[in-house]
């Protein structure tokens, strides 16, 4: 006899989606992670538009990456009209992305997991039993939102990142400021480890989980010009350009979001992946992190991914305050965007993003007008390895004798481990 | 007992939710002014019936099911608030594309379509399907605003917000006419104020992401902007990225 068990909307994720697992005895016959958030077709509507409105265009696909999605846009276009950003512009873009990083794992591990792990429905109840906890997550969000404020005029939507550098560099004076914060953040990473010691992780899912990320080819952690994806223990290479051999995405009919597979298989992209493939670049206190918090790669815990986006968060406060120093300590020069000349072009790039790697691919005409854009994002990687995840879940939910209750509130825990960003699933890709 | 709200996120960025959430100051205040009931982003306990003094709607609706759950919220709700610009005007995803939607739709989808289930319909404000009490409109919306709207509905009262465009904020600041003295396409003259003139301080023309003011001179901005080489079709998918739906309304009614 078969049943179905079902999330029927999930909760504490960016956008809207669901869970169907139908069950037949103790075999589970169908995963579906359902996506029915609304189309909006993004590729389609940038066609014909100047490559100068893309990034504020495709800022739109997602609010909470958006500081991501403009840069990775803007390296794509870079990278196609052959335009080499100053060393100072990939400095503060990166300074942006550890601010993104920040501000999304605050947002993620205290706000929407933690109350999983701490047997809570919202962060709202979890401020009635441990405010403190709550007031420290928030200071570190807002830090942040700070950085990426400063260095792109608004945390949400960012105004000031253009082809070649700043419609206006951030200023001495703006930059010690914020460096102060960072330096204040730093005494809120020691409190946020000292809570997240306490909260127990859960062990009720092993499987393999086979991760990829972006490899850093610089200090830049975030931005590299190659994919790697770690097989058996072995890193396979593959250069941004050849995205497409990589991604394969495909079409299935119970989500508006295209699924990706390696080699016919599904992989992960995220924390835990960039940790398993470039864990050696994590020191201080973010290593200490890692040590306290029994931290271990590879993993076949998803629910670690909760983890180790609570370790990048420690990292990315350390490594804003290493950028502001180096930035402060060479001058801060008030450079003009690097010009280009209209060609006919094309080009692709990568970045992680705190949810795993993002895409971009342009192709301009000598008009300076946008022919074709692709884009692929984390949370549709993800989507193919996240059910997986959720079978393995339930078949071995139902191996130890979970009710039906409990395989839902699993179901809904490993869903959200992945960090879904349900919006940017949706913006809708190119085949 | 505190008032009751609700907070919902339809087609859209999920732009709206998070800085309400980016009101990091303000938030724990804000829980202890008002019982946030049903908040589907935020919590996973939440009551879908129970009488609300306000509910706060971001995004665009864009399909059948979007338009019933809309109508249920509005049925519930002493006030309904359209937050950002995809509520309140349709936004980005019903900016117009250079080909028709079905030919957008293959496009991104390949030759043989989406799923025949899917419900894809183009992308419409809050204020075609529901009365709306107050628009906040951006894209994001600014926090101030936002803050400012929520104190003053909680004292029985709705917020004054700009009715002027951006073009004199940006002036009081006295910033340089990024449209006159750098001939860049600037949609500040013709765009809602209440941002501070933000792109323009940062040498950054206006993007028009507040939506249209009142009375919006259109034609004269796109004839400036026609005398400064921009081509009309270019100015045009410009002028309206964030709001074509009312756009055609107001030409309509004009």
């Amino acid at each position: 006899m078969t049943r179905t068990i079902s999330v029927n909307h999930l909760t504490r994720v960016e956008g809207h989606g669901g869970i169907t697992v139908v069950v037949d005895g103790n075999d589970v016959s169908k995963v579906n992670l359902d996506i029915f958030e609304g189309i909006r077709l993004f590729e389609g509507l940038v066609r014909g538009r100047s490559i100068g409105d893309i990034p504020q265009i495709v800022s739109r696909i997602c609010a909470i990456c958006s500081t991501n999605h403009v840069i990775t846009c803007l390296h794509a276009l870079e990278n196609a009209l052959g335009v080499k950003a100053t060393k100072q512009t990939r400095k503060l873009r990166d300074l942006a992305f550890h601010g993104a990083n920040i501000e999304s794992h605050a947002l993620h591990v205290f706000v929407l997991d933690l109350p999983d792990l701490l047997g809570h429905s919202s962060v709202i109840s979890l401020a009635g039993v441990i405010p403190e906890a709550v007031k420290v997550a928030l200071r570190l969000k807002k830090l942040g939102n700070a950085i990426q404020e400063v260095v792109g005029g608004r945390a949400v939507h960012p105004i000031n990142h253009v082809i070649g550098g700043f419609g206006r560099v951030p200023s001495t004076d703006e930059l010690v400021a914020l460096r102060n914060q960072v330096r204040a953040g730093i005494g809120d990473c020691e409190q946020a480890l000292a809570v997240l010691r306490t909260v127990p992780i859960p062990e009720f899912v092993n499987a393999p989980i086979r991760c990829a990320a972006v490899v850093p080819e610089d200090d830049a952690f975030f931005f590299g010009n190659e994919m790697g994806i770690l097989e058996n223990g072995k890193l396979t290479k593959i250069p941004v350009r050849d995205y497409r051999k990589f991604t394969n995405e495909f079409m299935v009919p119970h989500s508006h979001a295209k699924h990706s597979q390696y080699n016919g298989q599904s992989y992960m992209v995220g924390a835990l992946p960039r940790l398993t493939l470039n864990g050696d670049r994590i020191t201080g206190m973010a290593r200490k992190a890692w040590e306290e918090l029994n931290f271990k790669t590879p993993s076949s815990n998803i629910i670690m991914n909760n983890v180790a986006q609570a370790i990048e968060m420690i990292f990315s406060v350390e490594q804003s305050l290493r950028i502001l120093d180096d930035m402060l300590d060479a001058g801060v020069a008030q450079e003009a965007p690097v010009s280009y000349q209209a060609h006919a072009c094309s080009g692709a790039a990568a970045t992680d993003v705190p949810r795993g790697t993002l895409f971009h691919s342009y192709e301009i005409d000598s008009d300076s007008r946008i022919a074709a854009a692709d884009v692929i994002t984390p949370t549709a990687q993800n989507l193919n390895n996240a059910e997986d995840q959720l079978r393995a879940t339930v078949t071995q939910g139902l191996k130890a004798g979970a009710s039906d209750s409990d395989l839902e509130l699993r179901l809904a825990m490993v869903a959200r481990a992945y960090d879904p960003c349900i919006s940017c699933s949706v913006h809708v890709v190119r085949v | 007992m505190k008032p009751k709200i609700g907070i919902y996120g339809f087609s859209g960025c999920w732009g709206e939710q998070i800085v309400i959430l980016n009101c990091e100051d303000q938030l724990l205040d804000i829980v202890g002014a008002v019982d946030i009931v049903d908040f589907l982003g935020g919590s996973s306990v939440n009551d879908t019936t129970s009488r609300l003094l306000i509910a706060f709607v971001e995004g665009s609706i864009a399909n059948a099911r979007e338009e019933t759950a809309l109508r249920k919220v509005r049925e519930r709700s002493d006030l309904l608030i359209a937050l950002g610009s995809c509520a309140c005007f349709g936004g980005i995803a019903a900016m117009d594309a250079r080909a028709p939607r079905p030919e957008v739709i293959q496009q991104v989808y390949g030759k043989n379509g989406p799923a025949k289930s899917w419900d894809i319909g183009t992308h419409r404000p809050l204020s075609d399907f529901v009365k709306v009490d107050l628009s906040i409109p951006g894209c994001p919306i600014e926090k101030t605003e936002f803050l400012r709207a929520v104190s003053s509905l909680l004292n029985g009262d709705l917020p004054l917000l700009a009715t002027y465009p951006v073009c004199l904020e940006c002036k009081m600041l006295e910033y340089e006419c990024l449209l006159l003295k750098r001939e860049l396409p600037c949609a500040g003259p013709v765009t809602l104020a209440g941002c501070g003139a933000r792109c323009p301080g940062y040498n950054i023309a206006c993007v028009g992401c507040r939506g249209p003011v009142d009375e919006a001179n259109m034609s004269s901005l796109e004839a400036i902007l026609e005398q400064k080489k921009f081509s009309k079709d270019e100015i045009k998918r410009k002028l309206r990225t964030f709001a074509a739906p009312v756009l055609d309304k107001a030409e309509n009614r004009g």
